[in-house]
């Protein structure tokens, strides 16, 4: 019996082996070209094994200056992450824990966070061009944390849900301000829930495209816009736009792996725990 | 902190005055509300003025030159924007109902007993989580027709190299883009799904002599059938409003086969200068998505107001 078992696990690992290989190889492939030499990229037949080598990513940094693409994503992402935070908490608490006509304010922020992010960049341009404030690192700031928030409030709630509404209770009978139930209690308890939230907010800021192309130019542009500037009249630098994907998407998926536990949540915003 | 001390405010009501006092709960939501009025409604309202205009950026002053509802009566009556109407809703429908499939199929096998589960799950996530715009431009270089891999492989067992990204089939190759990017997001839900059925149920149903068809028919689908809910309403919506790698894979080409809604828009706005007609495109664009959305909503608010304090 035991045996049995041990055998059956051991086919099943062996066919999610060949599952996950099948199914990655487009990763794989990205990575593949990150590393290969620029010139066999579009060699027929492709090359899947080769000697390791770092010409894209020495490309990227002397010739193109990625580093300014990446300063400016971690600038605006951080930012952006760390304000949205600051006004989703109390948001969050308030909407869990405090009596308010709140119902109005739920139903308009989950409506918010359905608008599709081209119809919110359209309007938003144009407002930031009429006000001169086109390619500078605040707009991006603001429009991140504007079309985040909805998504951070709502999840963030289903953290704050999950502390008893008695400990705040009991922290007003002695004497504690709203404020302070709020900073010493609620914050600590919801801690976990604030990473996670953070950890989502920040991928999605990372990740984000469409905003950073239509409101930056050379001042502002992010690190996904860079790979644009990769393609140029002599063909496309596949080498170079490797090791940039590289760079781009390795922190957001260390991310999301180390925040597992908690992914499912969030891609659901709290509805499937 | 003591001006927010005295408990009583805590309800919204100011005992000692007869003029309205915001409460706590006001202060608390102030910062939020602020951010989404400023930055998320005005430009949306100023979007809404301007629908009404024949403003065109390469006409100067046509800002005030108030048009009633001609620029939606135009969009509504041209062909490009039905078309686009209709490429969203076949790159939406059917990415999602191939994901469905895809993404409860890994999440049985991910539900099996084997080593190294968790490793693999893991590594099934990567291409939810990666860089969109990056996903885009790999899967147009896979896709390339005389130098891309896919066709490496489909010419290496004997066919003839596919057009991927030709008129018939670019529309089929992003959708195969978005069920590879999107099954795992599947995957993840349906399996905390499977992970949350009843012990007990499965034990009971094999005491009864149920085959393992009958047991996935009768027990586990219906079972499912509320996640499988969920993950593809959040993901239709989703994926309506689909820009990064679509653009950066096809740009809505060839033509116009592959021009969603997004797309659309963003090449009326960013091409045409003529904002009348592009900010009433994307306000038909929000329409639409949120008149799909409605079930969702309906279903998250209804939701959380049960499970309020």
């Amino acid at each position: 019996m035991y045996r049995y078992r041990t055998l059956r696990r051991s086919l099943v690992t062996l066919l999610w082996i060949g599952v996950s290989l099948f199914y990655l190889f487009p990763y794989t492939w990205m990575v593949m070209t990150g590393f290969r030499n620029p010139i066999d990229t579009l060699t027929m037949p492709p090359r899947f094994i080769f000697q390791p080598n770092l010409e894209g990513f020495r490309y990227i940094f002397t010739t193109t200056g990625f580093q300014h693409y990446l300063v400016n994503s971690i600038i605006v992402t951080v930012s952006a992450t760390v304000l949205i935070i600051a006004t989703a908490a109390p948001a969050a608490y308030a909407l869990t824990h405090l009596k308010t006509r709140g119902r109005a304010f739920l139903l308009v922020i989950l409506v918010a966070r359905m608008v599709p992010g081209v119809a919110v960049v359209i309007p938003f341009y144009l407002v930031a061009a009429k006000l001169g404030q086109l390619d500078t690192y605040h707009v991006l700031i603001l429009i991140f944390t504007a079309f985040n928030l909805p998504f951070a409030i709502w999840l963030l709630r289903s953290f704050f849900r999950e502390i008893h509404p008695e400990l705040r209770e009991a922290a007003i009978m002695d004497g504690c301000s709203e404020l302070r139930v709020f900073g010493r209690i609620m914050l600590p308890l919801a801690a976990g829930g604030l990473v996670a939230t953070g950890v989502f907010v920040f991928i999605a800021a990372w990740n984000e495209f469409l905003f950073a192309l239509v409101l930056t130019n050379s001042q502002a542009p992010t690190a996904p816009i860079a790979i644009l500037g990769f393609r140029t009249e002599y063909g496309t630098q596949w080498g170079a736009i490797g090791a940039a994907a590289l760079l781009i998407s390795t922190p957001v998926i260390v991310f999301a792996i180390v925040m597992q536990k908690y992914l499912v949540r969030g891609l659901t915003m709290g509805s499937i725990r | 902190m003591s001006m927010t001390g005295r408990g009583s405010q805590a309800d919204g009501t100011a005992p000692h005055s007869t003029s309205w006092r915001p409460g706590t709960a006001f202060w608390f939501l102030l910062p939020a509300a602020a951010v989404l009025i400023v930055i998320y409604a005005g430009p949306l309202l100023f979007a809404f003025h301007a629908s009404f205009t024949a403003w065109s950026l390469v006409q100067p002053g046509s800002d005030k030159d108030y048009v009633g509802l001609q620029n939606y009566e135009d969009v509504l009556g041209s062909g490009e924007y039905w078309n686009a109407v209709s490429v969203t809703l076949r790159y939406s429908l059917s990415a999602v109902a191939i994901e469905l499939v895809v993404g409860t199929a890994f999440a049985l096998l991910l539900n099996l007993e084997f080593f190294c589960r968790s490793m693999f799950r893991s590594l099934m996530v990567i291409p939810m989580v990666m860089t969109p715009a990056v996903t885009g431009i790999f899967w147009k270089l896979l896709y390339e027709q005389q130098s891309g891999v896919y066709n490496y492989f489909v010419t290496s067992v004997g066919l003839p190299r596919v057009a991927w990204l030709g008129v018939d089939m670019s529309l089929v190759s992003i959708i195969i883009m978005d069920v590879w990017q999107t099954s795992p997001f599947f995957m993840l839900v349906i399996l905390a799904g499977l992970q949350s059925i009843d012990e007990n149920v499965i034990a009971a149903a094999k005491v009864d002599g149920a085959s393992a068809s009958q047991m996935f028919r009768y027990i586990t689908l219906p079972f499912l059938a509320p996640y499988m809910a969920i993950a593809a309403s959040f993901r239709i919506i989703a994926s309506m409003g689909d820009f990064d790698k679509i653009f950066l894979a096809t740009a809505g080409g060839p033509g116009s086969v592959t021009t969603t809604m997004s797309i659309f828009a963003f090449k009326t706005g960013f091409n045409a200068f003529d904002i009348g007609r592009t900010t009433s495109i994307a306000l038909i664009f929000v329409l639409i998505v949120l008149s799909v959305s409605a079930p969702l909503l309906w279903f998250l608010f209804k939701s959380t107001a049960a499970e309020r304090h």
